[in-house]
């Protein structure tokens, strides 16, 4: 960390930037300002608060926000953090929204666009959870490769509760977690007891 | 108007909860159960373009929250939705960075590889319901099986997909 905290100007400012800047995901332009242009935070400090971000409910980068905000300067510092994070964009595309639906009660050519647009992110996602799912099944000790069935199994459940059988959301997140949870805690032992 | 915001502020604040692994993306099949098929808030089609938008547009991608909000019930929708939806991680996330402030943690590490699997195959599910409520032509699908397989391997920035996809709809449609 650095020296001096920031004051709540410099906050600001940093997170209008990282939400304006947030493309598909926070991720890269969150480390880019915190730790490459404002060096607020060192690279070990930074992928320890994203993976917590990660491992709490709500969206990644404003639990990022909110944490590393926290530290700085509580809540006046959190609530900052979050308006410049969001408010921005949110205007933004709030206004491109409006734009877009004037847009396509008039044009055709546009609704083709968006509806384009829309499929593609249906692929995106489709490819996001594709690659996830190749990551889980090139593991890289013996142990894991013996629970990567388990994986699989749980990767196919939440597909055919979610998208064939529409499951309500939280019951197949708390159902599946706890599952996930206890087959990689046994996976976890079964690597300790390997390298004992 | 006020039954409305307060539905909104109910269903974001409890679905803020499940928002695992990190967006809110895995939630897409959820909201559109609730908005378009329980509440009748928006049909697909609307559905589909505040989808669009929120991926387009810069910001991050749970800003599709206060755009049904938007949608719904305007700005005072808007605004409790995305209140609805930060509330308790913001409040989680400060509480549990207080708690573990620069410490290492096994069970953070071992809860986030147990949602790895399950939020792998929400984004497929997700990217299923998507499909569902745009793909009516084959060139649709054809899209979205093509971006699919650039996402796997190819690495670069998602949006020049999306950009791609609309210019190409805009010259075919």
């Amino acid at each position: 960390m650095s020296a001096r905290p920031p004051t709540l100007a410099e906050i600001l400012l940093g997170f209008v930037q990282i939400g304006l800047s947030s493309v598909g995901g926070a991720a890269s332009p969150l480390r880019y300002v915190m730790v490459v242009r404002r060096r607020w935070l060192s690279e070990t400090d930074f992928s320890e608060i994203f993976g917590v971000a990660q491992a709490l409910p709500g969206a990644t980068g404003a639990n990022v926000a909110a944490m590393v905000a926290d530290r700085f300067g509580g809540l006046p510092a959190t609530l900052v953090a979050l308006a410049g994070f969001c408010l921005p964009s949110m205007f933004l595309a709030i206004g491109l929204l409006a734009l877009a639906t004037r847009l396509s009660a008039s044009s055709s050519r546009f609704v083709a666009a968006e509806t384009a647009v829309t499929s593609a992110v249906a692929g995106l996602f489709i490819g996001n959870g594709i690659r996830m799912a190749l990551v889980l099944w090139k593991a890289n000790t013996a142990e894991q490769r013996r629970w990567r069935a388990a994986r699989v199994g749980i990767i196919a459940l939440a597909i055919v509760l979610i998208a064939v059988f529409h499951m309500w959301i939280p019951a197949v997140v708390l159902i599946l977690a706890s599952a996930s949870l206890v087959s990689e805690w046994q996976a976890r032992k079964g690597e300790r007891k390997q390298t004992a | 108007m006020t039954e409305t915001l307060l539905t909104i502020a109910l269903r974001f604040g409890v679905l803020s909860l499940f928002a695992i692994g990190g967006g809110v993306s895995i939630l897409i099949p959820q909201l559109h159960e609730e908005v378009v098929r329980q509440y009748h808030w928006v049909d697909d089609r609307a559905f589909a373009e505040l989808i669009a938008i929120s991926q387009a547009s810069p910001g991050p991608n749970f800003l599709l929250i206060p755009l049904i909000g938007w949608r719904v019930a305007s700005w005072p929708g808007a605004f409790v939705g995305l209140v609805a939806f930060m509330s308790i991680p913001l409040v989680l996330s400060v509480t549990v960075g207080r708690i573990l402030h620069d410490r290492e943690n096994e069970t953070i590490a071992l809860l986030r590889r147990a949602f790895r699997p399950l939020t792998g195959g929400m984004w497929i599910a997700s990217g299923i319901v998507v499909a569902r409520t745009v793909d009516h032509a084959v060139a649709d699908v054809v899209v979205t099986i093509i971006v699919a397989a650039c996402a796997i391997f190819v690495e670069a920035n998602p949006l020049w997909w999306c950009v791609g996809a609309g210019v190409l709809g805009a010259l075919i449609g």
